[in-house]
């Protein structure tokens, strides 16, 4: 843990604010995919005007040799397009901060606190291309020379974005680029930062949103199969595997509705394929009765719920955490359900390949909960390495696979019969595990019925007290093998052992509790911070030594009821202090530290009490 | 190798009672299966809920016996899959015309290539005696006690307009025509869609005789690539015609999906791209 997570030499934020249609965001966009190939972090987040064209619009990014675990809150660089943009983000800015404006449309109030450094943005767009078009890109180059970007690198980061708009738009933003950079070097500015360039055309960092890595570590699970129908804030995962699964062979198909496409994926992975549905919050509603007939054939698959405001249409582009309940509980009679709820966007891309896994071990659907404010943000994703890939096909033992990451990936793939099982083929055999191999259609001697009825080891309806009972022991102890497996990995615990007070949260609010730890650190209170990644089932014997001595325990979650304190206070019969944020927003590290310093006073008051 | 009709059957004993519809129904696809020669594990069969929705228990195939109204868009997906895969989806009245469908139109826009065996009893069955979808106007059931009060749906029309690309109407009281049917629909290349006038001998809304007065061939010059004939055919109610409304070819949804696959490679000649090609795509 610690000081090192927490300091860092290279850690600053740009904003880019300007008018919607000024080309701010791919500016920002731009920037962002250009430091994210010097091998820096960066983490963005976009505000968009509620109209197509027009309004306030602005991306920040943040650039740091470090993970970056929230966006921050004060912005060290401002470039601005105009007059509003300026207004509004002005009072955002560090001390000691540099704002680049154009003076032809921006008045600035000096202020010795701000370095300020005028470049004419709009005139040398239009005198380099006779139009209003490029000025975006000429604020590129300004910032490419601030921050000592090799020009030839922006230009081929030109010539991968608009090479498919034809060569005369390449050159036309290159020379627009270059003007920026000229304007940029006669401002002889004061650099801070110096990104080096590396030549090396392989590049380590991918720039994702948490949707587009959901997508990705899908085609990275080997999975081939998407159904889907669209529905906010979701749609990008569909659209992004509409896009690439052709290109890797596989077969993306958009239906009528949720229900239609939940069962496309149930007919696909009967038929012996990984498949994966994108839905959000309402679309997982309708999905209700086809996770249970998935859950009950025992079959393999992902479902991911980006969750939005709630309930009903609720706030379809807004962000909250309150798809918990339905996703763990939400079925007529009883089955195990697996969730998982990555923390960051990087966590997307390798925990969808962790849900593929676990669907195909334990022949179970599987959930991944993100939500809005994940979905959108784009982030800094470590590719993989591809030497470090392994495919279980066989003899699969879910104690030994690891939590995918960068250095290594285990691909579990179906667990299939084996000739000598095929003899007598019992699809669901009682096991010590739960898990009975599965048979793929092709296989002679294979064949088996998978209902929605209760059923014998060998898939022949049947409504005996003996066959619910224990058929119903088998479905479940699937979720106990993966609990224990869940207990072989390294704990999801950070901060001091010496710690009164406890913080859980889930999903996203990862970053924002971490920051939240390190503020109340830095004013001397210990916190030890839980966030597990696999909310159903939990690690128990792992969370039991997290609250081992813990004096006060806070739960952090962006919903009204606290959906997830429920299913804690229910399993580990604690009494935390609930904080929950309701209000379409991420919760910020302020907000979180803010309770903490409350329940110190708290912990602190009964320490005096005691003595 | 010469298969029997055991071959194709799971060999537990039908729940269905004594005289159902259902067991011709069940033995003309084995016999159809069995004619064409199809290896028992390259098939799937999918069954929604119902009387029907036990199919898939009979069947010595790949079985999968899923919810009220879904198994269409079910087989759709194995389909899409698995396009090496024999898909046949069997339903009733209740799951193909409540329930699910909705889901039929959009089977038949992308034609996906399976056979969909829709047969209809005109009553809900399983659940003793309630009204179904094509239950006639008036008729008492166990939820229309005072008699039915809505018209029952005609459903070939409307399947004519949602275009799909093979359409029939055949019984168990003709077992001939009905396994030569089955034969040409799974034969099809694209949606076929096998419309089953099934007789229940608990709830009797249809009988055998019922059956043998009203259906009646298809006239021996009928042409059933003619969509507009077949539609004035199919609108016909003293007389159910039977035999192959209609059947043309289109493009299926596999042949789409193929095609997708060589547009989104043309840059690599046909070939696919790797996950790190496309991982390094977005760096």
């Amino acid at each position: 843990m610690g000081v090192k997570d927490f300091k860092s030499e290279v850690d600053f934020t740009v904003r880019i604010g300007g008018e919607g249609g000024d080309g701010v965001i791919s500016c920002g966009e731009l920037f962002a995919q250009a430091v994210a190939r010097t091998d820096y972090h960066v983490f963005t987040y976009i505000s968009y005007p509620a109209e197509i064209r027009g309004g306030f619009s602005m991306i920040q990014i943040r650039t740091r040799d470090w993970t970056i675990y929230s966006m921050g809150s004060q912005v060290n660089y401002l470039v601005v397009f105009n007059q509003e943009a300026y207004d509004r983000t002005i009072g955002d800015i560090k001390k000691g901060g540099t704002v680049v404006y154009d003076p032809d449309t921006v008045e600035i109030k000096p202020n010795a606190d701000v370095n300020f450094y005028p470049v004419q943005l709009t005139k040398i767009a239009s005198e380099v291309t006779g139009g209003k078009l490029g000025k975006n890109v000429v604020a590129l180059g300004a910032l490419g020379q601030l921050f000592n970007l090799d020009q030839r690198f922006l230009e081929k980061l030109m010539q991968d974005r608009y090479g498919a708009k034809g060569d005369d738009v390449v050159a036309m933003n290159i020379k627009a680029l270059q003007a920026g950079y000229e304007a940029g070097a006669a401002n002889q500015w004061e650099k801070k930062f110096s990104l080096d360039t590396k030549s090396d055309t392989k590049h380590k960092y991918m720039m994702l949103s948490g949707n587009e890595a959901v997508a990705l570590g899908t085609i990275a699970a080997g999975c081939r199969f998407v159904a889907g129908y669209p529905i906010t804030p979701a749609t990008p995962i569909f659209e992004t595997l509409t896009k690439i699964m052709p290109m890797v062979g596989g077969r993306a198909i958009q239906l009528e509705d949720e229900i239609a496409s939940i069962s496309a994926c149930i007919g696909a992975s009967f038929a012996g394929e990984k498949a994966i549905t994108p839905t959000s919050g309402p679309g997982l509603q309708l999905m209700g009765e086809q996770l249970n007939l998935a859950a009950m054939s025992e079959l393999p698959m992902v479902i991911v719920d980006v969750q939005r405001g709630g309930p009903s249409t609720g706030l379809p582009t807004k962000t909250e955490q309150s798809d918990l309940k339905f996703a763990i509980y939400g079925t007529s009679g009883e089955v195990p359900r697996c969730i998982i709820a990555p923390t960051t966007v990087e966590d997307c891309f390798y925990q969808t390949i962790r849900a593929f896994n676990i669907a195909e071990a334990l022949q179970m659907p599987v959930t991944i909960l993100t939500d809005q404010s994940i979905g959108y943000r784009k982030a800094t994703v470590r590719i993989p390495s591809f030497e470090g890939i392994h495919e279980i096909a066989e003899g699969l033992d879910i104690k030994r696979v690891t939590i995918p990451s960068a250095n290594r990936i285990d691909i579990i793939n179906r667990q299939e019969p084996t000739e000598e099982e095929l003899k007598d083929y019992h699809r669901f055999r009682y096991t010590d595990s739960g898990v009975s191999p599965l048979s793929r259609p092709g296989t002679p001697n294979g064949q088996y019925l998978a209902t929605g009825l209760e059923h014998t080891e060998k898939g022949v309806a049947n409504y005996t007290p003996e066959v619910h009972l224990n058929m119903t022991k088998k479905r479940f102890k699937k979720l106990e093998t993966l609990s224990k497996a869940l207990e072989a990995n390294p704990p999801e615990y950070y901060g001091s052992r010496d710690s009164n007070i406890g913080v859980i949260g889930w999903g996203s609010t990862e970053g924002a509790i971490r920051e939240a730890r390190y503020m109340a650190e830095a004013a001397g209170i210990n916190v030890r911070h839980l966030h597990p990644k696999v909310i159903s089932p939990l690690p128990e014997k792992q969370i039991r030594r997290f609250l081992a001595g813990l004096k006060q325990v806070i739960i952090v979650e962006e919903n009204f009821t606290g959906q997830f304190a429920h299913f804690i206070k229910a399993k580990f019969g604690i009494r935390p202090i609930e904080v929950h944020k309701c209000e379409g927003e991420p919760i910020s590290p302020q907000e979180i530290y803010a309770s903490i310093v409350k329940v110190a006073r708290i912990v602190d008051e009964e320490n005096i009490t005691r003595l | 190798m010469k298969r029997t009709l055991q071959d194709y059957s799971s060999g537990i004993k039908p729940v269905w009672c004594p005289g159902c519809g259902d067991y011709g129904v069940l033995r003309g696809l084995q016999q159809a299966m069995m004619e064409l020669e199809i290896v028992p594990e390259d098939a799937i069969t999918i069954s929604g809920i119902g009387c029907s929705g036990r199919f898939s228990h009979y069947m010595n195939t790949y079985n999968l016996h899923g919810t009220h109204g879904r198994a269409v868009p079910t087989a759709l997906g194995a389909k899409a899959a698995r396009p090496d895969l024999n898909v046949v989806c069997v339903g009733g009245d209740g799951d193909g015309l409540g329930i699910g469908g909705g889901h039929i139109a959009h089977a038949a826009r992308k034609n996906v290539d399976m056979t969909y065996i829709l047969i209809d009893n005109r009553i809900y069955g399983l659940t003793k005696g309630q009204t179904s979808p094509t239950t006639p106007l008036e008729r008492k059931t166990k939820t229309a006690p005072y008699g039915s009060y809505e018209e029952p749906l005609n459903a070939i029309p409307m399947f004519l307009t949602y275009g799909v690309s093979f359409i029939a109407r055949t019984s168990p009281v003709m077992m001939g025509q009905m396994t030569e049917i089955l034969k040409q629909a799974i034969s099809h290349k694209g949606f076929s869609l096998v419309y089953v006038m099934s007789p229940c001998v608990t709830f009797p809304v249809v009988t055998y005789k019922s059956l043998k007065d009203i259906l009646s061939p298809l006239p021996e010059d009928y042409d059933p690539t003619n969509r507009m004939k077949a539609l004035e055919l199919a609108y016909s109610e003293e007389t159910l015609y039977t035999g192959v409304f209609y059947n043309v070819d289109k493009p299926t949804l596999e042949d789409n999906l193929q095609n997708l696959v060589r547009k989104a490679c043309t840059r690599k000649k046909g070939e696919h791209f790797t996950v790190e090609q496309m991982l390094q795509s977005y760096a």
